[in-house]
């Protein structure tokens, strides 16, 4: 039981920390990104490539930061003239054309197989201490990322950017450049989501295409909204109950006594359902944004 | 050559109808619907349903065009207007939920297995040199129509100058005494029907399955902004220009690129394809390629 514990708090910290970068980029920034995944993916390519070649987990995972930082950059250059809806979309196409590239370019990504395993030092510690070394990588992980998130802010950055949120005309006339401030959020957010999509490679010791579906996105961004669009804390409490929720479907299943295919719709559509609940009845989310407490 | 055109329209004729009804609820709602490619889900599974339970094709499209729309005027009420009033970002992130839901329901009934209509097998039409079978060639027809329809209806009808006026400008239209709310709904029950439309001549070749509409989402999506959103006919023409660089990318001979003979291009990128032209109109067009509103600087 503590196990699978363990296990359950591992993954939710992982994907806290895709939702942390997305909470950076959407909730704080109103950039609506649905290519999101594309970075996670990049993270978890770049770490099971540098595993394969033998690198340490460190330079894999700074390498996939600097893969996500450089999309990251594409993509707040790509919105520079966009509408917000056309820029959205952008987005999407985006992360299906990196997700197409690890389907085909199977050389270097194993093709639709993935790549696997994906090994680090972390993964040959005996007994428990294996998961348990995890689960303090990703514990560690998210409260870094909570803390620069949180850094940033209440700093002048985050002013900056909650104000080209709120209101991009008087923004632009404040002398703040958008497209410099769209871009430092959106490399901010994609190197902490890197980071989340290594860590998962090295955790389930597999990356394959399937990582990188709009579905996963669509995930991610019910997480940021179920625990408040601009809060970080939120964002990280509704990676906890997303991640609940797909561990308890499997005993729903068997209390029903149903199929695998029932479970699956099970899963999305319980997320589904909490998704647009929030939305309609708590659209600030279950910890909101505290606005005015930054000086 | 002529199967060049024929297989264009063969997947124009997918892709038109469901991206017109995206565009079209853009035009007046202002958000983009991404639940509206489950529309097309729904629409195939409720055909097949109804043939499963006895009734033959047209049937089956029929009602199941007409649930579709009723559902998505039900979405459109429940929904998706009380989430504008947050913001379209929400309405938008709404539509995800309600994407999620509908797929989550038709796997729940219907399961995961590939369900195929049960049509007779018919000997394919010579036309010269290409081949199409009759009830493509019904398809292509009913989609052609089905557009034209819809053009005469917006340009020509009461109806369709309330729904341009809307479009133009919300407020000044229920000024000036149009009832907005019910055009709203009507939109919403032809963006339904249409979509349920396209949906069931879809899974006519493919079969209905649970991954119908998210396969749709990024060639209708492109194909809606290609053709700027909210300007429905564009969609069409966005839906042509998607078709046709998917039909070139799998059967246009580049083997003299590489020296060969015969050659043809990775058919694993042909999703690619169309989403570079989605990025490169998208550089050069911010606002799609028939965009004529006037902003102010």
């Amino acid at each position: 039981m503590s196990e699978f514990l363990i296990h359950l708090a591992t993954l939710a910290g992982i994907y806290a920390l895709m939702s942390l970068g997305l909470s950076v980029q959407a909730g704080m920034s109103g950039l609506l990104n649905f290519g999101h995944i594309a970075f996670a993916g990049i993270g978890a390519y770049a770490a099971a490539i540098a595993a394969q070649a033998g690198w340490p987990a460190a330079a894999g995972i700074a390498a996939g930061m600097a893969g996500a930082a450089l999309l990251g950059l594409a993509m707040a250059r790509l919105g520079r003239q966009l509408g917000a809806d056309y820029w959205g979309i952008a987005t999407l196409a985006l992360a299906e054309i990196v997700r197409l590239a690890a389907t085909n370019e199977g050389w270097l990504t194993g093709g639709a197989q993935g790549i696997s395993p994906v090994d680090s030092a972390l993964a040959g510690l005996p007994g428990v201490w294996d998961s348990a070394g995890f689960l303090l990588c990703s514990a560690a992980g998210v409260a870094a990322g909570l803390c620069l998130a949180r850094r940033i802010g209440g700093g002048r950055l985050g002013r900056a950017l909650r104000l080209m949120r709120e209101e991009p005309q008087l923004a632009a006339c404040l002398g703040y450049d958008l497209t410099a401030l769209k871009t430092r959020a959106m490399v901010l957010g994609a190197c902490m989501t890197a980071c989340g999509g290594a860590l998962l490679a090295y955790y389930t010791r597999f990356v394959g295409p399937d990582y990188l579906t709009a579905a996963e996105t669509f995930l991610i961004w019910t997480m940021v909204v179920l625990g408040g669009l601009g809060s970080h804390a939120g964002a990280v409490l509704g990676a906890l109950l997303v991640q609940a929720i797909h561990a308890a479907v499997p005993f729903l299943r068997d209390a029903l006594g149903a199929g695998s295919d029932v479970a699956g719709a099970l899963r999305l559509g319980l997320v589904g359902l909490l998704l647009l609940a929030c939305l309609l009845w708590r659209p600030q989310g279950l910890l909101p944004e505290k606005p005015g407490r930054v000086r | 050559m002529l199967q060049f055109v024929l297989d264009t329209l063969l997947r124009t004729a997918d892709l038109a109808l469901v991206a017109l009804g995206l565009s079209m609820v853009y035009g007046l709602a202002r958000f983009p619907n991404v639940a509206h490619v489950q529309y097309a889900l729904v629409g195939a599974y409720a055909a097949y349903a109804v043939q499963a339970m006895g009734g033959n094709l047209a049937a089956g499209v029929l009602l199941s065009c007409l649930a579709t729309g009723a559902l998505a005027v039900l979405l459109g009420m429940a929904v998706f207007d009380r989430l504008l009033r947050a913001g379209p970002a929400y309405a938008m992130i709404g539509s995800l939920a309600v994407s999620m839901l509908l797929i989550a329901l038709v796997l729940g009934l219907a399961g995961s297995a590939p369900r195929s209509y049960p049509l007779a097998i018919a000997a394919p039409m010579a036309l010269g040199r290409a081949r199409i079978a009759p009830l493509q060639l019904a398809a292509i027809a009913a989609s052609a129509a089905i557009v034209g329809l819809y053009a005469l209806m917006l340009f020509r009808s009461r109806l369709g100058r309330a729904l341009r006026a809307i479009a133009s400008n919300r407020a000044l239209a229920s000024a000036c005494g149009l009832n907005v709310a019910a055009c709203t709904a009507a939109t919403h029950f032809l963006s339904g029907m249409l979509a349920a439309f396209g949906g069931a001549m879809l899974a006519m070749n493919t079969g209905a399955h649970v991954n119908l509409g998210n396969d749709l989402l990024l060639p209708v999506f492109a194909a809606a902004v290609l053709g700027g959103l909210g300007n429905p006919l564009g969609a069409v023409f966005g839906a042509l220009l998607i078709a046709a660089t998917e039909t070139a990318f799998t059967s246009v001979n580049v083997g003299w690129l590489w020296g060969e003979p015969v050659g043809f291009l990775p058919v694993g990128y042909i999703g690619a394809a169309s989403f570079a032209i989605l990025l490169l109109a998208l550089v050069l067009r911010p606002h799609g390629l028939f965009d004529r509103e006037v902003r102010r600087v």
